[in-house]
């Protein structure tokens, strides 16, 4: 694993890091599929995460969505409050695996 | 009106070996990689992931890596459309990297009950 530098994520994360990114979102994916069911998070893997993307931001990494998540969700039928709910929590664990696979210590108000 | 030319493929060779060799794991894990359009005037190249990408986990990954990377390393391209094919519909022309172009469906277990779907150039 390349060393994390926060002053180079930005530049480097989708080369120099492509593969932690990828260990990420592939072991989110599998926890979120776990609680939340397969075609749930499908979706959201598949229709609102493809267009996300990863930041480090005063300390900790952030997950960017694009604007309006849950309307890009057509492929299943669930409310908006579900798909939010579900959203953060998937966001979450990304950005909870990424501090872990970096070794980069959340801040306190983010555990 | 579309601008692909079917002379002087040039470019789309050139999108076509940027994807074999910055993501290998695409096919080699199953997926596979299409260019669906190309409009060379606008620099607007569509990619659709299938097969095994479908309902990988790593896919959304996998498209912002090709988005931001490919406007890098080849500039006639400026933007990048990606999906697997679940929020968007192929328009046909074919060319890319795979055998197949299939559209996303949410394929139960069978695509993700192992770790098949991660990148043999990953350390992990």
């Amino acid at each position: 694993m390349a060393d994390f530098d926060p002053e180079t994520f930005e530049e480097e994360k989708y080369t120099d890091h492509f593969a932690e990114l990828q260990r990420a979102y592939k072991d989110a994916f599998e926890a979120m599929r776990e609680d939340h069911g397969s075609d749930l998070i499908h979706a959201l893997d598949q229709q609102v995460l493809n267009e996300s993307e990863p930041h480090f931001v005063d300390g900790r990494f952030e997950i960017e969505l694009p604007e309006n998540p849950t309307d890009r969700v057509t492929a299943v039928d669930a409310d908006d409050a579900t798909l939010t709910a579900a959203l953060d929590r998937y966001t979450d664990e990304i950005a909870a695996r990424l501090h872990s696979l970096f070794g980069v210590e959340r801040p306190e108000n983010e555990a | 009106m579309s601008t692909e030319s079917q002379s002087g493929d040039d470019l789309r060779d050139r999108i076509t070996n940027f994807l074999r060799r910055n993501f290998p794991q695409i096919q080699m894990h199953g997926g596979s990689s299409s260019i669906t359009h190309l409009d060379r005037e606008e620099g607007v190249v569509h990619i659709q992931l299938g097969g095994a990408c479908s309902g990988c986990g790593i896919s959304p990954m996998t498209i912002q890596a090709i988005k931001s990377r490919m406007v890098k390393e080849i500039p006639e391209i400026e933007r990048v459309e990606a999906d697997t094919g679940m929020s968007a519909g192929a328009d046909g022309d074919l060319g890319g990297t795979g055998s197949s172009s299939m559209n996303a469906t949410f394929p139960g277990e069978g695509d993700d009950d192992g770790e098949d779907d991660e990148g043999p150039q990953a350390p992990f």
